[in-house]
């Protein structure tokens, strides 16, 4: 490895360093695409000293990828956020939380509700004729002999 | 060449379950109203190969249809297999004639009834089973349509299962017959573990008996005692009595057909073909007679001061159950006594069958026309609303009290004879004097609570409940033609089979009874019979032909005993005192244990993941920044390992 | 000491962050300037070529200085052109390293298309006054430290490569166990410069893309029409002269 890979190779990870810290700090959207794209300047860097290194063409070739993958998202970004912008007229991200847990609600955070299972309804019984005598096992015969 | 015998055969049992399974499936079609011609045609198919069986075994003999080898498991060979043989036959002619005469009545009993094509085909897959359960080779066969008859009961007793007292009645009776079916089980266990076996040619082998009987008696004494446990639950003998008078909470013609004529006397049955092992273990034998005696006049005592007509009855039918087991019982005396002890005890089964369905389907009737009461307090003096009911019933009475020349003197008198036969014994002959004196004392109190539930229901001042409407009149023809047939019976099979001899010759052809000595008519037994009987009805006659104040009289001058006997002894609430309430003091505690230590813990448990959950939800913000930094910290843990490994 | 350009840099960012007057914002430049030269000093390993040197100090302070004023700046159209000389200065990396039609190509595609673009959209979002979510940023304290954290631990890591490197076979070998190099094979041959060309040629690159990625190229032009297509499809309806 030879001192002059190495110092574009510290310059690419600085790079991408800010355009990591650029992502998670910025709040407008459009920033934040830009720090992505700081962050693939970077990564473009690298490769292209790892191409003048090995003097090979594959870096380059690479980099020509990033560089289309780069516009591309660009584009669809771009109209991706003018899409949000129109929702909500603003660019700040933490408007759109939707995916985000809902806090949790008042029988969640006690525990286990009651034990005792829900009452069930009535059932409906069909109507039949009344048979034979119905038997009071304990009032009525015990009373009366004769 | 075709088989035609044992196509025969398998329309016995097939006949009714082709009706049982058709009816089921018309239960929610318009046609429902077709169950009960299916009932009554597949039955009658029944009746008539059954009957065929009859004139076809008249000379002894038997057959066996070819099923299929149900459990093959090393030395375990299980065969479904249907076997004819005497006794087979006759229990088949009681089932199917009963039975096909209580279908035809049920059509118009059942009337209009929602559940009609449900009562039909639950009445055919009971016929089904019973017609099984006596056509078994083997005992395990035997026990599982042992259980289906079971099933059956509890789903007739169940049949208004709106009703709150028809369900427990049906669950008592379910609960109950578990006991004995229980000591089926270990019996059938015992039989595979001590023969290798449970065909029932196998294990009535006269050497193989033998030899057991020299090797382990008292395994043989065992398998006894829990065979007849099982005929006592499902035959309703005591202790295990107490549910044959709440199954009256079924339909009539259910009481009628399975809590009288057939599926209570399958332990009789089961008794009665297991002579062979029986007859070498004579103590349990003895113990059955006293078991069956205490039985007959206990439930005799009870039946003396029930009001409700179908309770009257049921209580006779536990007496008359104990009657046959005392007369099998009795055949411990002697072995040679065997055979006739079992003639006796079958003959009662096949008279009983009739006549006491009779009197069931007499009662339905009644309550048919009093708007479906049943108090005998209620109404009364219906000798002239319901005629041919009151002539049937008188017949069935007359059956059931002893009254000479009908069915069930014929039979009880055997069974007194039986009895009777055992004063020669050296050793018992006072236990079975003893046994004599209360059989005898037994049949008068059946003679005189039968008639009194005659005279209570039929004469005195005419007295309609408000319940009856304009339905006090009699029967209609379906029902009353069936009640007709019956008493035809109930007066002249006693006469055609008993004295002649026909029924005993016919029933010694069975394989494995011995042909024993010849008993005649035994004269002066015959007439202390007559004499109890008549005095029976001499009372009865006497308290309540005519509205007078002698039951109250009589009733002051027994004091306890009347109230005991109006209390049926108090043994429903002994048992739920001594078994229900322990049992429903475990099942709180078990409950308590439930709720207050097993509840809480799951809880706990089932509250572990709550808490993680609520532990990671903030995570799940919905921020793409906190993702974002997700990542990053990731990357570094990735960046750290991969440097560590340097 | 080591350290101490990684910690400069994270003070300064986080001063300029979270500023709130000019002072402090002027704080954080000369925190900034002081931790670029303190990293110039300790982690740049010169060459023999002067000229090299300087053009490399040069591109490279100004594109991490660029993109430390775009990371902290309040205004997304200065941001935007903060990002526009971040992109200029890493061309002139490219060119120093021999790839000219690299930096042709990123100036033209950035500064002419993408930034344009951006610089479109922000004028066209544009509210009264600043935006609060352009004042305040998100966290400041906690991203600067992991993103700091995140870029001393690849700086570590590079250095240890460095620095073991050269002579030490073991290291040399843990280090192809971990970026395994393929063995015997020779791969895409046509991505070599010929034996009678210089590196850097546009000749070779194009040999390289129409040669050995030839279908890769082809499914990136693609995906650039897919990318046209989808944002003309996702983009609003625009009604009335609105975005």
């Amino acid at each position: 490895m030879t001192p002059t890979l190495l110092n574009y190779l510290i310059v690419g990870s600085m790079l991408f360093g800010l355009g990591t810290l650029g992502f998670l700090t910025r709040r407008n959207l459009i920033l934040m695409v830009l720090s992505a794209e700081l962050m693939l300047h970077g990564v473009s860097l690298n490769l292209v000293a790892f191409s003048r290194h090995y003097g090979h063409y594959d870096g380059q070739a690479f980099t020509v990828f990033v560089l289309t993958v780069a516009a591309c998202e660009a584009g669809i970004s771009l109209a991706l956020i003018l899409t949000l912008y129109r929702r909500h007229k603003t660019l700040d991200v933490h408007v759109w939380h939707s995916l985000g847990e809902s806090s949790p609600s008042e029988d969640q955070v006690h525990g286990p509700r009651s034990m005792e299972p829900p009452a069930e309804p009535e059932p409906e019984l069909p109507k039949l004729v009344p048979t034979g005598r119905v038997p009071t096992l304990d009032s009525e015969e015990r009373v009366t002999h004769v | 060449m075709f088989d035609w015998t044992s196509l025969a055969m398998w329309t016995i049992p097939g006949g009714p379950l082709l009706a049982a399974v058709l009816g089921a499936a018309l239960s929610r079609s318009k046609h429902r109203e077709f169950a009960s011609w299916l009932a009554v045609g597949g039955i009658g198919a029944a009746l008539i190969c059954a009957l065929g069986f009859l004139w076809h075994f008249s000379q002894g003999g038997q057959a066996v249809a070819a099923g299929y080898t149900w459990i093959s498991l090393g030395s375990l060979q299980v065969q479904v297999d249907l076997h004819i043989d005497s006794m087979t036959a006759i229990m088949l002619a009681t089932v199917t004639s009963v039975s096909f005469l209580i279908a035809v009545y049920s059509r118009g009993y059942m009337h209009g009834d929602p559940g009609y094509a449900r009562f039909f085909a639950e009445i055919s897959l009971f016929v089904f089973s019973m017609c099984m359960l006596v056509m078994a080779g083997n005992f395990l066969l035997m026990f599982v349509f042992w259980e289906g008859v079971g099933l059956c009961s509890y789903l007739l007793i169940g049949f208004w299962y709106e009703k709150p007292e028809a369900s427990a009645a049906a669950k008592k009776a379910f609960v109950v017959n578990r006991i004995g079916d229980f000591g089926f089980l270990i019996a059938m266990f015992l039989i595979w573990r001590t023969f290798d076996s449970l065909d029932f040619r196998t294990v009535f082998d006269h050497e193989l008996l033998a030899s057991v009987a020299a090797d382990q008696p008292g395994t043989l004494v065992a398998i006894c005692s829990l065979l007849f446990l099982g005929a006592m639950g499902k035959s309703a003998q005591f202790p295990l009595h107490v549910w044959l008078p709440d199954a009256m909470e079924g339909p009539t013609p259910v009481s009628a057909l399975i809590h009288a004529a057939t599926m209570v006397t399958a332990g009789v049955y089961l008794v009665a073909r297991c002579t062979p092992i029986f007859v070498l273990a004579p103590e349990v034998q003895l113990v059955m007679a006293g078991i069956g005696c205490f039985t007959a006049v206990l439930a005799a005592l009870i039946a003396l001061t029930q009001f409700d007509l179908k309770r009257v009855l049921a209580y006779s039918t536990v007496s008359q159950l104990g009657f046959m087991f005392l007369a099998l019982g009795c055949a411990g005396f002697s072995p040679e006594l065997a055979s006739f002890a079992v003639t006796a005890a079958m003959f009662h089964l096949f008279t009983h069958a009739f006549f006491k369905a009779l009197l069931f389907l007499g009662a339905g009737s009644v309550m048919h026309g009093m708007g479906n009461v049943i108090d005998m307090r209620k109404f009364g003096g219906l000798r002239r609303v319901m005629p041919v009911t009151h002539w049937t019933f008188l017949c069935g009475a007359g059956a059931l009290a002893g009254v000479p020349l009908l069915a069930g003197f014929w039979s009880k008198d055997e069974i007194l004879a039986v009895v009777a036969a055992g004063f020669h014994h050296k050793v018992y002959s006072l236990y079975a004097m003893f046994l004599f004196g209360v059989a005898l004392f037994t049949a008068m109190l059946t003679a005189f609570y039968t008639f009194r539930a005659y005279y209570l229901t039929f004469w005195g001042d005419v007295r309609i409940p408000p319940e009856a409407g304009h339905h006090a009149h009699e029967s209609p023809p379906t029902m009353t033609y069936p009640l007709i047939v019956l008493a035809v019976a109930a007066v002249f099979i006693g006469l055609v089979a008993g004295p002649t001899g026909a029924f005993a010759n016919y029933l010694l052809h069975t394989p494995g009874l011995a042909h024993g000595s010849e008993h005649g008519l035994n004269w002066i037994v015959m007439a202390a019979s007559v004499v109890v009987a008549l005095a029976g009805v001499w009372i009865a006659t006497a308290m309540y032909k005519r509205p007078s104040g002698a039951p109250q009289r009589v009733a002051r001058l027994a004091g306890s005993m009347a109230d005991l006997s109006a209390n049926r002894f108090y043994l429903d609430e002994l048992y739920g005192l001594l078994i229900v309430r322990p049992l429903e003091g475990l099942a709180w505690l078990c409950v308590w244990f439930d709720r207050t230590v097993i509840d809480p813990v799951l809880d706990i448990v089932a509250a572990v993941p709550s808490w993680i959950g609520m532990g990671l939800r903030p995570m799940q913000n919905g921020l793409t920044t906190r993702y974002v930094l997700g990542m990053a910290v990731g990357m570094i843990v990735l960046l750290w390992v991969m440097l560590a490994s340097l | 000491m080591y350290y101490l350009p990684i910690f400069l840099g994270c003070v300064a960012i986080v001063v300029a962050l979270t500023a709130t007057s000019r002072t402090r914002r002027v704080l954080g430049a000369f925190l900034g300037l002081g931790a670029l030269v303190s990293a110039a000093m300790i982690w740049f390993s010169p060459s023999t070529v002067l000229v090299d040197n300087v053009l490399f100090l040069t591109f490279a302070g100004v594109a991490i200085g660029a993109s430390g004023c775009m990371v902290t700046s309040r205004d997304p159209v200065y941001a935007a052109l903060w990002f526009a000389l971040v992109t200029l200065s890493v061309c002139g990396l490219f060119v120093i390293q021999s790839a000219p039609f690299l930096a042709a190509a990123t100036t033209i595609v950035y500064a002419g298309a993408i930034i344009v673009t951006f610089l479109f959209v922000i004028m066209l979002a544009r509210q009264a006054g600043k935006a609060d979510y352009d004042r305040r940023s998100n966290q400041p304290l906690l991203a600067g430290c992991i993103a700091f954290v995140l870029l001393g631990a690849m700086l570590v890591y590079l250095d240890n490569g460095h620095v073991r490197l050269p002579s030490d076979n073991g290291t040399a070998e843990r280090m192809t166990r971990l970026l395994p190099i393929p063995v015997g094979i020779e791969a895409n041959p046509l991505s070599r410069p010929a034996a009678d060309e210089s590196f850097g040629t546009m000749r070779g690159l194009g040999r390289s893309l129409f040669g050995d990625y030839l279908y890769a190229v082809e499914l990136a032009g693609t995906l650039l029409l897919l990318a046209a297509i989808a944002a003309i499809a996702i983009s609003p309806k625009r009604a009335g002269g609105t975005i």
